[in-house]
């Protein structure tokens, strides 16, 4: 914490020390704007992450990850500080007054892009068109799971159950719930959503038969699938994931749904065209080391490391389609929205 | 049982690092169990920010250290100066100064660190065994059960709490309408968020501790604490001799285990066991005259009792995720802030981090022995650093303390606010616990009974039906219904006495 606060202040003196040499280089011309102006990017100032979820979540370990490796690179410290609080909305707020001169940048998650929009009254998710997308980062899948005992191993043998399913979602507004929503509704099963706090209770919920199943991060159910705890029924990704080869995706039981957690890097808009590309390079760079791909693999992350542009447009669409989806189907996700 | 993870445990404990802050813990709880006023709560939610960046296990070792240290430290005073440290040394008061003033200040003191050493250890192990059992059928834990458990553990809180029963019941309504505030998890809707991004997610849990329990103990106790401390008796051979601990061994035994099950309820603790040890002993003794005269057993059934209890409260923490008292609601939300989230799982999951505080727990009582005999003198000059020198400090530590857990200055106007509410509380004669408790209970509560309604289909049978819910919802009504009953029988018995005079 004490370096977070130097770190700080270190970068407050370092943007008014360079805004004033700016300034007497530019005789006085203050539309020159940002501090980077006249030097290199980075120079000597740090870099801040904003992670809108809690220390330890997913989220927050992949930007760890990352803040390393791009430290490593660029020569400047960079930390990660978090902000949870409403999704990430929190975070996404904070960013979006931050100065854009690549110094503050955020791991921002698609979910809050493309799901949350439809859970929460309007104009309480950010848009992403207030933002520049530094790079891609890696998907996240959901896998549905069930407890042995409950005998299900197909989505027919739910549609045959002769009775209304019960499914634990991590949340209102998360990707568990929308996958098991579209699942059910396009299934035609009749089922009833019980929204937990999270991975981990679900999870829980799930292995005690309190609910018949539950849409899990693959990262967090992996370990109760593979030791025999966990049934896994179908994965919502586009295609087979490769740490689960043998379960098939929804796309391949015949039901339209996938949903995909996506994590992108965020910078204020605004932020020069410059500096952009210097730090798509330098995570480039981190996404190619070793230790990185090999945190993805603990964590059962699939890589998706494309540019800024293409992110922009995939959550675009990815709004669009869940929108006109859950408008098809009638679902409803929050309550206002 | 496996052994394995048992003595993994130890391995963890044994890290030099962990040792240090199980060390540190210790002494800040001996610390503040001296000092009347700041109790374990007040001083682990004023830590609180410092845990975050070390270890999750780490971090609870010292916690921990800090409540059992407490209750060694709250001992000093009570028996020294007829000043409990802790509410749970109130009563080690009337037997525990009798002795001081008879000039066997040393005996009492003995006893006492020998009676919570030997009530912490029993408790540790019956900890180590229980924990595990409690946790196997934890996944039969749903949200039934978990509303039934959190009605019964607000309930619990406001009846059986120390003090007024009325206030604890309004405070805990209170807590509860706080955790109302933020984003409704189920329909995403906003209550009383007045449109602030800050409180969508409702309020954080770690500004009210610190708030009630820190700032606003603080403040009561600049008012309470402008008399001198009179110096105290000179402590000599605080040995026990073999004639004491032969007259307390049975209060020792007896006090151990009471307090390890009064430990475990909700609502329970070190303050409840002490007391209902001491009634206990008094009862049974053949000559209960010399109990508040300087009765050894007096000091040893009390002491042994709140060591057993502060232990054996963190079974329901470690296994259900349901806090019992105040002091394991703040521990609560330093392993939430750690990412940890206690529950049925973590026994399991996190086997190092379980058995790591839980065996650091033994270590801890030793060292709290090795410190209490040898070393009263020490923390007896505490009590000399003046109140006006030392609360500044604190405040400042929990001002700045708080800012770092989320870098938010909104937290810093919680803190405050909550500050002036608990110094409001506690001069008007509240006790913040059941407030601080039923804020974490609530909405443990509000999300449970919501999600077994949508499990039963809108059927509230549903909870009567399910043998663990049945059953505490029955210890529910049960509760409930005790006083008024027992009110009634009362009143028919006089009445009955007085037909049967008026028939004679």
């Amino acid at each position: 914490m004490t370096t977070d606060n130097r770190a700080r202040r270190w970068a407050t003196a370092g943007t008014g020390l360079a805004l004033a040499l700016s300034l007497a280089a530019c005789g006085g011309n203050v539309g020159g704007g940002t501090a980077a102006e006249g030097e290199e990017f980075p120079g000597d100032d740090p870099i801040t992450v904003l992670v809108g979820q809690d220390p330890g979540g997913s989220t927050d370990l992949i930007a760890r990850a990352l803040a390393d490796e791009v430290s490593d690179d660029l020569g400047v410290p960079v930390t990660v500080e978090n902000r949870p609080g409403a999704n990430g909305a929190l975070a996404a707020q904070e960013l979006a007054g931050a100065e854009p001169d690549g110094h503050t940048l955020m791991v921002y998650n698609g979910s809050l892009a493309y799901i949350t929009p439809l859970a929460v009254a309007e104009g309480e998710a950010p848009d992403i068109a207030d933002y520049e997308i530094v790079t891609g980062i890696s998907q996240d899948d959901y896998v549905l799971v069930t407890a042995p005992s409950s005998g299900f191993t197909t989505v027919e043998d739910l549609a045959n159950a002769g009775r209304p399913i019960t499914f634990g979602t991590t949340g209102v507004g998360t990707g568990s719930q929308l996958s098991q929503e579209l699942l059910f509704n396009q299934a035609g099963i009749e089922a009833t959503a019980v929204p937990f706090d999270g991975g981990s209770p679900t999870l829980t919920a799930v292995l005690g038969g309190q609910v018949d199943v539950g849409s899990i991060q693959l990262g967090e159910a992996i370990e109760q699938i593979e030791a025999g705890e966990l049934t896994p029924i179908v994965t919502f990704a586009e295609e087979r994931v490769s740490y689960l080869p043998d379960t098939p995706t929804a796309i391949e039981a015949g039901y339209d749904v996938p949903v995909q957690q996506s994590r992108a890097v965020f910078a204020p808009k605004g932020t020069p065209e410059d500096v952009i590309e210097t730090l798509q390079a330098s995570f480039q760079t981190a996404f190619g080391s070793e230790a990185y791909q090999q945190f993805n693999q603990d964590n059962q992350l699939t890589p998706n490391e494309i540019d800024g542009e293409e992110v922009r447009q995939a959550w675009t669409s990815n709004l669009d389609r869940y929108r006109s989806v859950v408008e098809q189907y009638s679902i409803d996700l929050g309550g206002d929205s | 049982m496996d052994l394995a993870p048992v003595l993994d445990g130890f391995g963890v404990v044994l890290q030099p690092t962990n040792l240090l802050y199980c060390l540190i813990g210790v002494v800040v709880g001996m610390l503040v169990g001296v000092l009347p006023g700041l109790g374990p709560a007040a001083t682990i939610a004023i830590l609180l920010p410092i845990t975050i960046g070390i270890e999750p296990v780490t971090a609870v070792i010292m916690l921990a250290g800090i409540f059992y240290g407490a209750q060694y430290g709250g001992t000093i005073t009570s028996v020294l100066l007829r000043l409990p440290g802790e509410a749970s040394s109130v009563v080690t008061v009337f037997d525990g100064f009798a002795l001081a003033r008879q000039g066997r200040a040393g005996t009492a003191l003995g006893i006492a660190a020998v009676g919570s050493f030997l009530g912490g250890t029993v408790s540790i192990v019956a900890l180590s065994f229980v924990a595990p059992l409690v946790a196997g059928f934890a996944l039969d834990f749903g949200p039934p059960e978990y509303t039934a458990l959190a009605l019964l553990g607000i309930l619990l809180v406001a009846t059986v709490s120390s003090g007024d029963r009325l206030k604890a019941v309004i405070a805990a309504c209170l807590g509860l309408l706080l955790a109302t505030v933020g984003r409704d998890g189920f329909t995403g809707a906003e209550r009383f968020t007045f449109d602030n991004l800050s409180l969508a997610d409702g309020l954080d849990f770690v500004p009210i501790a610190m708030g009630l329990f820190g700032l606003g103990e603080i403040l009561y106790n600049l008012e309470e604490r402008h008399r001198a401390v009179h110096a105290p008796a000179t402590v000599a051979n605080v040995w026990p001799s073999r004639a004491d601990l032969r007259q307390s061994s049975g209060a020792i035994g007896r006090g151990s285990v009471l307090g390890f099950f009064l430990g475990i309820l909700p609502g329970g603790g070190a303050t409840l066991a002490s007391l209902a040890a001491y009634a206990m002993e008094k009862r049974r003794s053949k000559t209960p005259e010399r109990f508040g005269r300087g009765a050894v057993e007096g000091v040893a059934a009390p002491e042994s009792a709140n060591n057993a209890a502060a232990t054996s409260s963190f079974i329901p923490l470690l296994t259900l995720g349901i806090p019992a008292n105040a002091t394991m609601a703040v521990i609560y939300g330093a392993l939430l802030i750690q990412g940890v989230s206690p529950g049925p799982q973590l026994v399991d999951q996190e086997p190092e981090l379980f058995w790591g505080v839980v065996n650091s727990m033994y270590i801890g009582n030793i060292l709290l022995l090795i410190m209490s005999i040898p070393l009263v003198g020490l923390f007896v000059k505490i009590l000399r650093v003046r109140a006006t020198i030392l609360a500044p400090i604190t405040v400042l530590i929990t001002l700045i303390g708080v800012y770092t857990v989320n870098y938010d200055v909104f937290d810093i106007g919680l803190v405050v606010v909550f500050g002036a509410l608990g110094y409001l509380m506690k001069k008007l004669g509240f006790d913040p616990g059941p407030l601080v408790l039923a804020f974490v209970l609530g909405s443990l509560l509000e999300d449970s009974l919501r999600r077994s309604l949508l499990l039963f289909d809108g059927d509230p049978t549903g909870f009567l039906t399910r043998p663990i819910s049945g059953t505490l919802l029955v210890l529910f009504l049960v509760v409930v219904l005790l006083p008024v009953i027992r009110a009634a029988l009362a009143r028919r018995r006089s009445t009955d006495r007085r037909n049967t005079k008026e028939l004679v």
